[in-house]
């Protein structure tokens, strides 16, 4: 990965320098060991601060719209698809932005390490091994093994949309919906019972919906009191309400980048239901998002030869 | 402290009379049920109370009222929500509910003996109302020197307590200034701008203290004209909103830096409000 | 003086029939305080549960009171209802918080009975840190790992039994109930001083930040602070001394409650005026009160600074804003004096 992050270290110092960007958005260490963090570089020699490995889990396409002047983005396939349903629901102005694409093996998912481990005190990743020294246990892994779930199923390592693109290109493993599957094939009572187990997980800290690059309504449902569509409760109803309702709004949308997974502090399985949804999306309209600038979000367009005959006159 | 302060008392809504011609205010006229209610609800001018509209929601009112009316309390609210649409809508005859009073007051002790200019903007003037009613009672008149009201609205059917400004324009113990923004048929009273009448029509700075109540903008450009008239920012009061919930300084909503508005307030001096930081 | 776990075990059993014990239970794959019907069910070698246990006292949802309306009638209920309990397992971090909490739920006019009802009804059984996470600070914020503040009887885990230290005389009570205490050994004793000269390994200097953040409201720090920050709501949860809330409606046709729910002043909408006014509508602002509220304003009202050292806004927080970071932020941020 050396000559990857070197290459992106220039790209963003070179930008910097010549004015072309205002700022850079990318990854920068975090403070904790396997975690990095968001950076935003305005000079050229803050241009080394940038990291690029298994740890760059955030999305910071959620950041594009409200960084102001002309940002460059690090990008990996889910991003760029990201950025690509925000320009497309004219979120973004395109020549705002400058998108350093990167094409992306998957990110770690660092609380499947740590329910082992305990809490981590140092870690290293080298040629695809993740070496752990935790508070309860040390443990060495695959990468393949503690990658994030999300990033197991992804379809779309590559980025889509670039002005700049650096390193080589990822083979998408080959996936399908066979974890959706295996959910749906449950009877109603298990799924009910599972559903009720991770809806119980839920404080409504909103971290998924604010780590999500696609929430950016200026009012969420779950703020509005004319009319109250939800409480202040945490019960398992107003939280099950709570999280359909944002996968729903987020049919057609979804790039399963895993963002609102890996936010959520409590770690409820919001993948079984963003999933879910993209499936019946897929199966439905046969639409992906984001991942060309030709197909608009499926729920935003119509055609005349919907599927759907109600909208048909006869 | 054995007391819930979180249970409100039951009132009874006796009177809901429009307020404006614009129809966005109304005044609620609540009635204690029992003397044991009103005995616990002993207020000064420049309190609030939380108004509870069952089935909606709660929300917090400055008092209108002085302690010189008995039996009843009055609020001045602006339909912009839920709980003050709620009340807009109901009947005569209706229960609420009322917790308070909450909030410091007007430094009632403090202006004994001084003259008093009081200027309030638009809907602000509900709790200049209580003051006002408070100095002029017979038993309180005497305690004070001057009072200058100096009251603007946008035009003459949005100013409040319209029985009230009639009955002081002849009152001589009280020295009403009304002004409307622009001029209107049949007004032939000031017109103008709140700082710029009150550059013209206040009294001197000596030995008065200043009251200002009114949208941020009418503050920022009264507080200038005050100070070049000579008063300074000690004998220059206010009364200040800001979103609340608990009332009682706990749940941390209302804060400007470590103050809490619905318990260190809502009436500060421009002396303790410079020592703040200006995020109001 | 110790108690074997055993025994303790079998008090605490017994506590069950007559108070709500709450204890750090393994649910759904994380450990959170909860009610306990048995020993068997405590989390052994935990380091520290994933919420604070400030929800035993300030839940997360909560009714105040509730009503029903006939016509234009209304009959108000009070929903306070106070239990006997005993918090087990407590941290010293979160046991300080607990004194922190108290401060806010009454202040010099007013006292929150539903938050104190339940504490003066609430025995705290803290239990001292074996071991330490590199995401604690506890030591450079007034405590350590082995602080007996806010606990009423503090536990040193021996292995096989507890040291007991009798803190206050409502932990003396329950300790009369718990069984025979016994000396400890001399390793058993090596233990306990051991773990209670322990030091958290991660520094922050927080001596001079008060007076630094008097001078510092208007300062540039505050505009790239925020910058990564989502403004969710993950930190606010999970810190043991956050007590902001709202206060709501829920109605069913004519029955209805009045319910406090957690809230935070990072959430956007939180200082929203019914005008439409916002004094802090921007996320630079919201973060600038937080670190504000903790680290000076709270100093200035209740004379503590109101974060205990848990970790637990570092862990959670998705995008890694470090309060470490920003405490050594304003340390090392300019002032222009004027």
């Amino acid at each position: 990965m050396n000559s990857i992050i070197d290459d992106i270290r220039a790209a963003a110092r070179q930008l910097l320098a010549d004015g072309k960007v205002d700022v850079v958005i990318g990854y920068e260490k975090g403070s904790l060991p396997l975690k990095s963090t968001p950076c935003f570089l305005r000079s050229p020699q803050d241009a080394d601060k940038l990291i690029w490995d298994e740890t760059c889990e955030n999305n910071l396409a959620t950041y594009a719209a409200t960084t102001a002047g002309k940002k460059a983005i690090i990008a990996k396939g889910c991003d760029s698809r990201a950025l690509m349903v925000l320009l497309q629901e004219n979120q973004l102005v395109r020549d705002d932005l400058y998108i350093i694409g990167v094409s992306c093996p998957g990110v770690i998912d660092k609380n499947k390490i740590e329910a082992e481990t305990g809490e981590i005190i140092e870690a290293t990743i080298t040629d695809g091994k993740v070496s752990v020294k935790g508070i309860l246990c040390d443990k060495e892994y695959n990468f393949t093994d503690v990658k994030d779930a999300y990033c197991q199923t992804c379809r779309y390592p590559n980025p889509v949309l670039v002005d700049l693109k650096i390193g080589g290109t990822v083979e998408a493993p080959q996936s399908d919906f066979s974890d959706v599957l295996a959910l749906e094939n449950n009877s109603a009572e298990e799924r009910k019972a599972y559903f009720k187990e991770q809806m119980s997980k839920c404080i409504r800290c909103y971290a998924c919906r604010n780590a999500c690059p696609m929430c950016y309504c200026q009012e969420c449902f779950v703020d509005c009191n004319a009319p109250k569509w939800l409480t202040g409760g945490v019960d398992t109803a107003e939280n099950l309400l709570f999280q359909t309702g944002r996968a729903l709004h987020l049919a057609g949308r979804c790039v399963e980048c895993g963002a609102c997974s890996r936010a959520c502090p409590q770690g409820v399985d919001i993948r079984a239901l963003s999933r879910k949804v993209n499936k019946d999306v897929k199966e439905m309209y046969n639409h992906e998002s984001g991942i060309s600038e030709d197909i608009k979000p499926a729920l935003n367009v119509y055609s005349a030869d919907d599927p759907e005959e109600f909208l048909v006159k006869e | 402290m054995e007391q819930n302060p979180y249970l409100p008392i039951t009132m009874k809504l006796i009177k809901n009379m429009c307020e404006t011609e614009d129809k966005l205010i109304n005044t609620f006229t609540l009635e204690f049920l029992n003397k044991q209610d009103e005995e616990n609800f002993k207020y000064m001018p420049g309190q609030f109370a939380e108004l509870s509209a069952y089935g909606h929601g709660e929300a917090p009112f400055g008092i209108a009222t002085s302690p010189t009316e008995p039996g009843i309390i009055k609020f001045s609210v602006a339909k912009v929500g839920c709980v003050s649409n709620a009340l807009h809508l109901m009947e005569e005859g209706t229960m609420v509910g009322v917790r308070g009073p909450m909030g410091n007051y007007y430094p009632m002790e403090e202006f004994k003996g001084k003259n008093l200019v009081i200027i309030g903007g638009g809907f602000a003037f509900t709790t200049l109302r209580s003051m006002a009613v408070y100095m002029l009672d017979e038993k309180h008149r005497a305690d004070y020197g001057d009072i200058t009201v100096i009251y603007g609205a946008r035009n003459p059917g949005l100013l409040l307590y319209k029985e009230e400004l009639a009955e002081w324009e002849t009152n001589p113990n009280i020295n009403l200034v009304t002004t409307i923004d622009r001029p209107a048929e049949g007004w032939t009273k000031h017109v103008g701008f709140i700082p710029t009448i009150t550059e013209q029509v206040a009294p001197s700075s000596v030995n008065t203290y200043a009251v200002v109540c009114g949208p941020p903008a009418m503050i920022k450009y009264t507080l200038p004209v005050l100070e070049k008239l000579g008063f300074p920012p000690e004998r220059i009061y206010t009364s200040l909103e800001m979103r609340m919930k608990c009332g009682l300084g706990i749940c941390g909503r209302c804060n400007i830096g470590p103050k809490y508005v619905c318990k260190d307030g809502p009436v500060f001096s421009m002396a303790q409000l410079k020592e703040l930081p200006s995020e109001y | 003086m110790k108690i074997s776990k055993e025994k303790f075990g079998q008090s605490f059993d017994a506590l069950t029939a007559e108070y709500q014990v709450v204890a750090p239970v393994s649910e759904a794959g994380a450990v959170n305080f909860k009610a306990a019907k048995s020993f068997s069910e405590v989390k052994q070698d935990y380091l520290n549960s994933k919420l604070p246990p400030k929800s035993l006292l300030f839940p997360q949802h909560e009714k105040l009171l509730s009503y029903v309306k006939d016509g234009k009638d209304i009959t108000v209920k009070n929903e306070l209802k106070v239990g006997k309990t005993v918090l087990f397992g407590i941290r010293p971090c979160d046991a300080k918080a607990m004194l922190l909490l108290d401060k806010v739920f009454k202040n010099d006019q007013y006292r929150d009975p539903y938050y104190f009802d339940r504490r003066d009804n609430t025995v705290i059984v803290g239990l001292a840190c074996n071991k330490i996470a590199p995401t604690c600070f506890c030591s450079s914020m007034g405590i350590s790992p082995a602080c007996s503040e806010g606990s009423d009887l503090l536990l040193i885990d021996l292995g096989d039994s507890y040291n007991v230290e009798v803190i206050t005389e409502k932990g003396k009570d329950l300790l009369a109930g718990l069984g025979e205490l016994a000396e400890l050994s001399a390793e058993e004793q090596a233990i306990v001083d051991t773990v209670k000269s322990a030091q958290t390994t991660s520094k922050v200097d927080v001596s001079t930040i008060t007076a630094k953040l008097d001078k510092m409201f208007d300062n540039s720090y505050w505009d790239t602070l925020h910058e990564k920050c989502l403004g969710c709501n993950a930190c606010s949860f999970s810190c043991p001394t956050c007590h902001c809330f709202d206060i709501s409606e829920e109605v069913t046709k004519n029955e209805g409650s009045r319910v406090r729910t957690w809230d935070a002043c990072m959430a956007p909408l939180f200082t929203l005026h019914g005008s439409g006014h916002n004094p802090r509508d921007k996320k630079k602002t919201r973060w600038r009160q937080r670190m504000m509220h903790k680290f000076n304003y709270f100093v200035h009202n209740n004379g503590d600074i109101a974060c205990v050292g848990c970790g637990r806004c570092i862990k959670g927080c998705p995008v890694n804003m470090d309060i470490r970071q920003a405490i050594d932020g304003v340390n090392k941020a300019e002032v222009v004096v004027d």
